[in-house]
């Protein structure tokens, strides 16, 4: 099983898309390079829940919580008691580990059905967004400005445009590269029983709490990551933006359209329809606003019409029928 | 090598067994009849710890088991085979069986153990990459079976195996049951198909609305008038 993981360290076409994708910031215009540090935002967060959204097909909405303590809190830590923010990094995702170990025993505990599981993690969400606007030490309803980003890597600083890039896409490679990791992994393995049927998975054994507890906190510290690195790009802790589950549902979409508990799928999703959304309101949000949001959810609905599975099963199909003849034509 | 003592269980806090007493010998194969609702699953589920307990006891192998989960008892040799064989439909069928050998005892034989299997379930064999989703019913319940044993049993418990599967699997599934009882396997049977699990268990019990209504070897069982009043309802 671990084969399939090396094979992918060691793959040209990974390192391939890396590199191609790391010369971008030379190649394309500011404004681009912003657009696509957003997609590889997404990326990343999308990955990181679809470990347990996906994988273990627990639909948890918690994880604006665990995005909002990385940046929030992390963000006060460095304004309200000059904590580096690198150590506000680790302190913010062993925060969202022990969030995310606690709501994945909660699910154990009262056996929650998948309404239930989504009801409590949206209704964990919720009260960090009231907790965050309420509190002052986090900034409260007018959020938090980061000192200016001027590049000393010491105090998580990366430049902006071009550093922060490519910060982000090591980020969002690491996520990618740990969800291909689990998947081939025994863990992977487990995490699908429990998605396909949870008494089949305790009728052979696989301890169900143990397993619901390690995806979660892998996912939930991996958010919470991503939510430090978000903030510090945005310079401004937003907490309409960063705590609201509104931004929780924007993953659970991309990861949707992309592919559901596939390694590359929420990626895809995110690569896609980031950049269409940002287009879209570039180019039509002045001449008649809101068209931009139509268009989209229109995109989005034929999407999951034409391919409930995602885009990447599609691709894979019709990669698959391009490919048969081809090989079946050889002498 | 099963003892359940004064064993009362259900869900929520309401019983559905009452003081169940029951022994299993190892090598046995023992039927658990009863209609619908009277507790058969729910005992089973008690068995392999899905359902917890609220008094009374299990010894297996003369210790008390029923206060571990359920992967405790799987790797102690206590497997069930589902109802409704519940395999998982999109993976592969050796992905399947790998999986039911997953506890650390069965782990180190698994090569072995597989071997076994499709030894027992040569069509099993011949689909191995094939995704379990596809098979037929009667398939899946092989693969459901085949996955137990992978566990390396030493009690399996099935749960209604013949349901919904033809005529022709169901002899065949029972024609399986029987060789791996002859290979000394401890079988726990539970079934509605009273006539079918009489002419392959040599003991049965007979539930009615949560507790023993009969029990015997099979031929006092058959001739026990409160067995068909168990069934009918009466």
């Amino acid at each position: 099983m671990r084969e399939e993981f090396y094979k992918t360290l060691s793959s040209p076409i990974w390192w391939g898309a890396l590199v191609i994708a790391a010369i971008m910031p030379f190649v394309l215009s500011s404004y681009y390079v912003h657009i696509l540090t957003l997609a590889l935002v997404y990326v990343a967060l999308a990955s990181s829940w679809n470990i347990v959204g996906g994988m273990a097909g627990q639909i948890s909405l918690a994880h604006s919580l665990f995005i909002g303590i990385g940046s929030m809190f992390s963000a006060a830590l460095l304004l309200k008691l000059g904590i580096n923010m690198w150590l506000g990094l680790v302190i913010s995702a062993v925060i969202s580990g022990i969030l995310g170990a606690v709501i994945a025993w909660i699910d154990f505990r009262f056996q929650l059905g998948h309404l239930s599981f989504v009801l409590i993690t949206l209704a964990f969400a919720e009260m960090g967004s009231i907790v965050v606007e309420g509190w002052d030490f986090l900034g409260g309803a007018s959020g938090l400005l980061l000192p200016k980003d001027t590049g000393n890597f010491l105090a998580f600083q990366f430049g902006g445009g071009h550093g922060a890039f490519w910060m982000m896409l090591g980020l969002a490679a690491i996520c990618v590269l740990v969800n291909v990791a689990i998947l081939n992994s025994p863990l992977g393995y487990y995490l699908r029983t429990i998605r396909d049927n949870e008494k089949a998975a305790q009728a052979i054994g696989v301890n169900i709490l143990r397993y619901k507890i390690t995806a979660m906190v892998i996912s939930a510290m991996l958010a919470s990551v991503v939510g430090t690195a978000y903030v510090r790009y945005l310079t401004f802790a937003d907490p309409y933006l960063l705590i609201s589950p509104v931004i929780t549902i924007e993953i659970v979409l991309f990861a949707t359209v992309g592919g559901l508990g596939r390694a590359y799928g929420p990626a895809l999703g995110a690569l896609l329809l980031v950049p269409l959304g940002e287009i879209l309101r570039g180019k039509l949000g002045s001449t008649l606003p809101g068209l931009h949001y139509f268009i989209y959810g229109i995109v989005v609905i034929s999407v999951i019409l034409v391919t409930p599975r995602g885009l990447l099963p599609l691709f894979e199909r019709l990669w698959a029928r391009w490919r048969g003849p081809a090989v079946a034509s050889k002498p | 090598m099963l003892e359940i003592d004064n064993l009362v269980a259900g869900y929520g806090g309401v019983p559905v067994l009452r003081d169940v007493n029951a022994k299993i010998a190892a090598g046995e194969i023992v039927g658990l009849l009863g209609a619908n609702n009277a507790g058969k699953t729910t005992l089973i589920n008690a068995l392999s710890g899905m359902v917890k307990p609220i008094s009374g006891r299990i010894l297996f192998l003369g210790e008390d088991i029923s206060k571990l989960t359920p992967q405790a008892r799987v790797e102690l040799g206590i497997v069930q085979v589902p109802e409704g064989r519940l395999v998982f439909p999109e993976m592969s069928i050796r992905e399947n069986l790998l999986l039911g050998g997953i506890n650390a005892h069965a782990r180190k034989h698994r090569p072995q153990q597989m071997e076994k299997v499709i030894g027992l379930f040569p069509r099993l064999g011949e689909r191995l990459t094939q995704s379990a989703g596809s098979l037929s019913g009667g398939e899946q319940q092989m693969l459901a079976i085949g996955r137990g044993l992978m566990a390396e049993a030493k009690l399996l418990m099935l749960d209604e195996p013949s349901l919904g599967l033809s005529p022709l699997f169901v002899q065949y599934i029972f024609e399986i049951i029987d060789r791996l009882h002859a290979d000394g396997l401890t079988i726990l049977l539970v079934e509605q198909n009273l006539n079918l699990t009489l002419r392959h268990a040599r003991r049965c019990y007979v539930l009615e609305r949560g507790q023993v209504a009969v029990e015997g070897d099979a031929d006092t069982v058959k001739n026990d008038p409160r067995t068909r009043s168990a069934y009918l309802g009466l």
